[in-house]
């Protein structure tokens, strides 16, 4: 089944969903991730995308209560709950300029919140470009947007034309979960439908903005889900052309109420993210979400398909809350270092992909970390 | 430009500005001096005379550029180019080879081998399968080989014991000349041999001339070696001017090849040819993927080689190689853990390593020896857990004497009956210093005590350059093996380890995985490898595993190409991470280490990592394969468990 598959990729020609489901059952891993990382490489060699992220949840209030999130909270009064002001929001970027590298992306990720204002959002978008104009502004997942619509009495549209307005660039991924309509329903019932979320995706494409779309694997999907999902993220592809790029996200069991589940191991992390580059051949970039994978499997996972390892992020609180071991942040550093370490190419680019700035490629994986500098590092520990 | 030229080992600059001189390794044997004696007063050389074993090892650490090298150590190093029309070999009797018994050698069901020439060693094997006999061969020093011989029990003697025996016993088998029954041509046991690019044709003129002054000295060299050891200077004589044989032409180079490649086939040494050309450009160099094909296949692979994986190959290349070889050790699809406990027993320490974050000084106010009360609690968990052994290490207290541990051994296994794994070869080291006793005395008594095998912690990097640097007071790479060559003699078993990514390079590294299996190859002591690479202390680095995940699993999955004779490799999860852990098994491992309660001395350095039998076993499933518990000796103690299915 693999020498067919293998020969379909090499051919260029698209896999369907058997295929999808053979790669998820194939025994051989390495053989699938050899696979993906031919694809990797012959769309973009070595090069490896990164950029200097603000990951900001301003408000942790949601009506919804689905089952794998341990990150919400359903009132504003429970305790955990948060909200900021636009205030503290502000200044969480103004604190992360003044650290040093200033990020070039606020990605913002909230709950459903009941009771804001949409005039809060539209703020709190202004609030940034007044800080700094040039910075990009990937904001509020589909899942929100059609919140925004049902809560404020809007269209799609209008809710996407007016935060455009106020300085919207693009839209992250989240909120995607599992497309299938049975496993959303036991997991998410009480927010947007796949279709929704995926009609959300094809209007902001249609108005000329970007965005990235997710798969949350690992929890009581089957692999045919997962292949379905890849399909219908193909599809819409193929209409729009608007997506970045994919970024599968592992499950994490942790204060949620599917916490008797195993979380999904590095095998099935790095087997998915191979898939993932295999199945979907009209979408430029598969990330290799560090936060979600840990810095550890992320590096490996360049070598499974992935082309891109997210920012610096700084704050994260969703995965913490679900038990992540990663650290809160990478500095720009480390990302870079981590990159090299596996052999690549580090790149940093913008939002858009557009490269800010391209790192040299260590000359072998073995050379990533020179006896000299390993030296030093002894000395600081003795 | 590949990876694999920019390695500071050319000497070609040095060499035109003739700032140092030729670094030469000879070897002290009679046979050899024919060869060297004329060099030792030319300015333009710097000659270092060494046992045969040692010039290996010092030209393979690049303490010469050229040596006069046993063939056998030149095919496992790989990569050196031979100089022209100089050998020490035979064509008929060598004399100074042999096997000598008082029954005729089909009829010995054990052989003491002299171990202090490989390349003998090999070739007398070879010839023994040939006639398809399989005695029990052991190794022993030379007095003590010499000593075995009676009945069915005969040895292989080696150089001027040989000669000294010459008639001694009524059976000899003259190993060149046996070899030339077979093959019909002459046996080469030692040419010299130089590093890549270090040795120019001009330089190369002056070891012609003085072999030239040399056999032109034959007479007083017998004479003189003659007034030394008490042989016969006639025989020595005839020794020198008529048995061995110093040149190499063709019929030579035909009979090394012979010999390379018979050895190659009987997995005893790295496939090998002679060459006069660079090495590593000439047009013969095999491809990585050669390489990779043929280490696939589990054939042995020499220390270049390893070096061209370690630098060039590919994550995935590496890891289906290695998964190959995992595949074939271990057909069953499984992978084994034990249940145990790392028990710490004492944090004082003499030596202060620098890698480590767990010591405290004699007298320290946090300095511990762990009492009865807490380690019987410790150990009774362990039992209530299902365990089945207790790793015991600590620091190099010098108030623990060694009958403390006799009582300590005895009590564990009379109230517990777990398996001990106990004291790396530097506590036991530090014991036979301590006590002044010898090594073999020490694991003498603790065997009797109750001590099952030895655990291979503290092996680091076995090459002392490296050690030197980061673990000063520690023990040489000789005694480190010494011991584990002792425990293995004894019947006790043990793993090895090796702790990467401090000084040491990639050669480094090659050369600590053949000296594991040199020793493997010796006394079949080893049950298990694990790496891990050096972890910083906590919060100087993003995550365990600072010199990137991707070296850690294409270093494993080299070992698993170059331990050829070890059968099983181990991730190593305690310091990678259970992730990177189940990876791993990928990448050549069939054993996941231990479900453990507490590793201090990895865990002061930052690392902490818990995990309980049933998460180990899920990640067992999820990398594909059946899950078995295990006990020191990788017996499963339960049937082999399949995933549940589902992912
Ligand atoms: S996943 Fe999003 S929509 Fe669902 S409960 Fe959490 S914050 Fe709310
Ligand atoms: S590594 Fe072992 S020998 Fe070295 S200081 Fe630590 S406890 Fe002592």
């Amino acid at each position: 089944m693999l020498e067919a598959i293998r020969e379909k990729v090499l051919r260029g020609e698209r896999l369907g969903f058997e295929d999808g489901l053979a790669l998820f059952n194939e025994p051989d891993v390495l053989a699938v991730g050899q696979l993906a990382n031919q694809v990797r490489e012959a769309r973009h060699g070595d090069r490896t995308y990164f950029n200097r992220n603000l990951r900001i949840e301003v408000t942790n209030v949601c009506v919804a209560s689905c089952l794998f999130c341990s990150f919400a909270k359903l009132e504003e009064h429970m305790p955990g709950a948060h909200t900021m002001t636009l205030e503290q929001a502000w200044k969480k970027f103004e604190e992360a300029r003044a650290a040093g590298v200033a990020p070039t992306e606020v990605h913002i990720v909230n709950g459903l919140h009941p009771g804001l204002p949409f005039s809060y959002y539209e703020d709190l978008l202004r609030g940034f470009k007044r800080i700094d104009p040039t910075v990009h502004l990937k904001c509020f997942t589909a899942v929100e947007i059609h919140f925004f619509a049902q809560h404020y009495g809007m269209t799609h549209r209008e809710v996407l034309e007016r935060l455009r307005a106020a300085g919207l660039d693009s839209l992250p991924g989240g909120g995607a979960e599992i497309f299938d309509e049975d496993v959303r329903r036991r997991i998410s019932p009480d927010k947007a439908t796949a279709s929704e979320y995926l009609e959300v995706h094809r209007i902001a494409h249609q108005m000329g903005m970007r965005s990235n779309v997710t798969m949350l694997y690992g929890h009581i999907e089957t692999f045919a889900h997962r292949v379905d999902h890849l399909l219908r993220v193909r599809e819409l592809q193929d209409e729009t052309k608007g997506f970045q790029a994919f970024i599968p996200l592992a499950f994490h069991p942790d204060g949620n109420g599917m916490k008797k589940l195993p979380a999904p191991t590095a095998m099935d992390d790095l087997r998915t993210i191979a898939v993932s580059r295999l199945m979907l051949d009209n979408v430029d970039h598969i990330k290799a979400y560090w936060v979600s994978l840990t810095p550890d499997v992320a590096q490996i996972a360049l070598r499974f398909g992935a082309d891109d390892i997210d920012g610096t992020i700084v704050h994260e609180t969703i995965y913490k809350a679900a038990g992540s071991r990663s650290p809160d942040g990478l500095s720009y550093d480390e990302l870079v270092r981590l990159i090299r370490e596996a052999g690549r190419t580090p790149v940093e680019r913008d939002t858009l992909y557009n490269v800010v700035r391209e790192h040299p490629k260590a000359r072998a994986p073995e050379a990533a970390m020179k006896v000299r500098d390993r030296k030093r590092a002894l000395e600081v520990v003795s | 430009m590949s990876s694999a030229t920019e390695k500071p080992d050319a000497r070609a600059s040095a060499v035109s500005s003739g700032d140092r001189p030729l670094r030469v390794l000879g070897v002290e044997y009679l046979n050899a001096r024919p060869l060297w004696e004329s060099l030792r007063d030319d300015p333009r050389v710097d000659l270092r005379l060494l046992p045969p074993s040692e010039v290996a090892r010092a030209l393979s650490e690049d303490e010469g550029d050229v040596g006069l090298l046993p063939v056998a150590a030149a095919a496992t190093i790989g990569e050196l180019r031979l100089l022209r029309n100089m050998a020490i070999g035979a064509r008929g009797k060598i004399r100074s080879v042999a096997i000598v018994s008082e029954r005729p050698i089909h009829e010995l069901d054990s052989i003491a081998l002299d171990l202090s020439s490989r390349t003998s060693v090999v070739l007398a094997r070879l010839l023994l399968a040939r006639r398809k006999l399989s005695p029990r061969l052991f190794g022993a020093p030379p007095e003590e080989a010499i000593a075995a011989v009676s009945g069915r029990t005969g040895a292989l003697i080696i150089g001027d014991r040989a000669l000294d025996v010459e008639g001694r016993f009524p059976h000899r088998l003259d190993l060149a000349e046996d070899w030339l029954d077979w093959t019909g041509l002459p046996f080469v046991f030692a040419a010299w041999f130089a590093r890549p690019d270090a040795v120019s044709r001009e330089e190369e003129d002056l070891f012609r001339v003085a072999k030239q002054k040399g056999l032109a000295r034959a007479d007083a060299i017998a004479a003189e070696h003659a007034a030394r050891s008490g042989l016969p200077e006639e025989s020595l004589r005839s020794y020198l001017t008529e048995s061995v044989r110093y040149d190499l032409g063709d019929e030579e180079l035909a009979g090394l090849q012979r010999f390379w490649t018979e050895a190659a086939r009987a997995g005893l040494l790295p496939a090998a040819s002679p060459s006069f050309e660079e090495p590593r450009v000439a047009r013969t160099r095999p491809s990585l993927d050669s390489i990779l094909s043929r280490a696939a296949d589990g054939e042995r692979l020499s220390v270049s080689e390893g070096v061209r994986l370690l630098r060039e190959g590919s994550l995935f290349e590496l890891g289906l190689a290695a998964d190959a070889v995992r595949r074939r050790k271990h057909p069953h699809g499984v992978v084994t853990y034990i249940i145990d406990r790392n028990v710490n027993y004492t944090n004082v320490c003499t030596t202060s390593c620098r890698f480590c974050a767990f010591y405290r000084p004699v007298g320290h106010p946090e300095g511990y020896v762990l009492s009865r009360e807490e380690l019987g609690r410790k150990l009774q968990e362990v039992k209530d857990a299902g365990g089945v052994q207790i790793l015991l290490q600590g620091g190099l207290n010098p108030n623990l004497r060694i009958g403390w541990y006799e009582d300590l051994f005895r009590w564990i296994k009379s109230e517990y009956g777990l398996g001990l794994h106990a004291l790396s070869p530097e506590e036991i080291i530090h014991l036979a210093r301590l006590e002044e006793l010898s090594v073999w005395r020490v694991l003498e008594r603790l065997h009797a005590a109750g001590l099952d095998s030895v655990p291979g912690g503290g092996a680091e990097i076995l090459v002392d350059r490296v050690r030197r640097k980061i673990a000063k007071a520690k023990c040489t790479s000789a005694e480190w093996l010494g011991v584990m060559r002792i425990a293995h003699h004894m019947g006790l078993r043990s793993s090895a380890t090796m702790m990467y990514g401090t000084v040491d390079t990639p050669e480094d590294r090659i050369l600590h995985l053949v000296k594991i299996r040199d020793l493997q190859d010796e006394t079949g002591g080893f049950t298990a490898f694990f790496c891990w690479d050096y972890q910083h202390e906590n919060g100087t680095h993003i995550a365990p595993g600072d010199n990137g995940t991707h070296l850690y699993l294409r270093m494993q999955a080299v070992a698993r190409l170059m331990l050829d004779n070890v059968d099983h490799v181990g991730a190593s999860w305690v310091t990678q991470g259970p992730a990177v852990g189940q990876v791993a098994l990928r990448f050549g491992a069939d054993d996941f280490g231990s479900v453990m309660f507490e590793e201090n001395v990895v865990s002061s350095a930052g690392t902490t990592f818990r995990i309980n039998a049933e998460a180990i076993e899920q990640r067992i499933h999820g990398a594909g394969f059946k899950a078995a518990r295990r006990n020191v000796r990788y017996e499963w103690l339960t049937e082999p468990s399949a995933g549940s299915g589902a992912s």
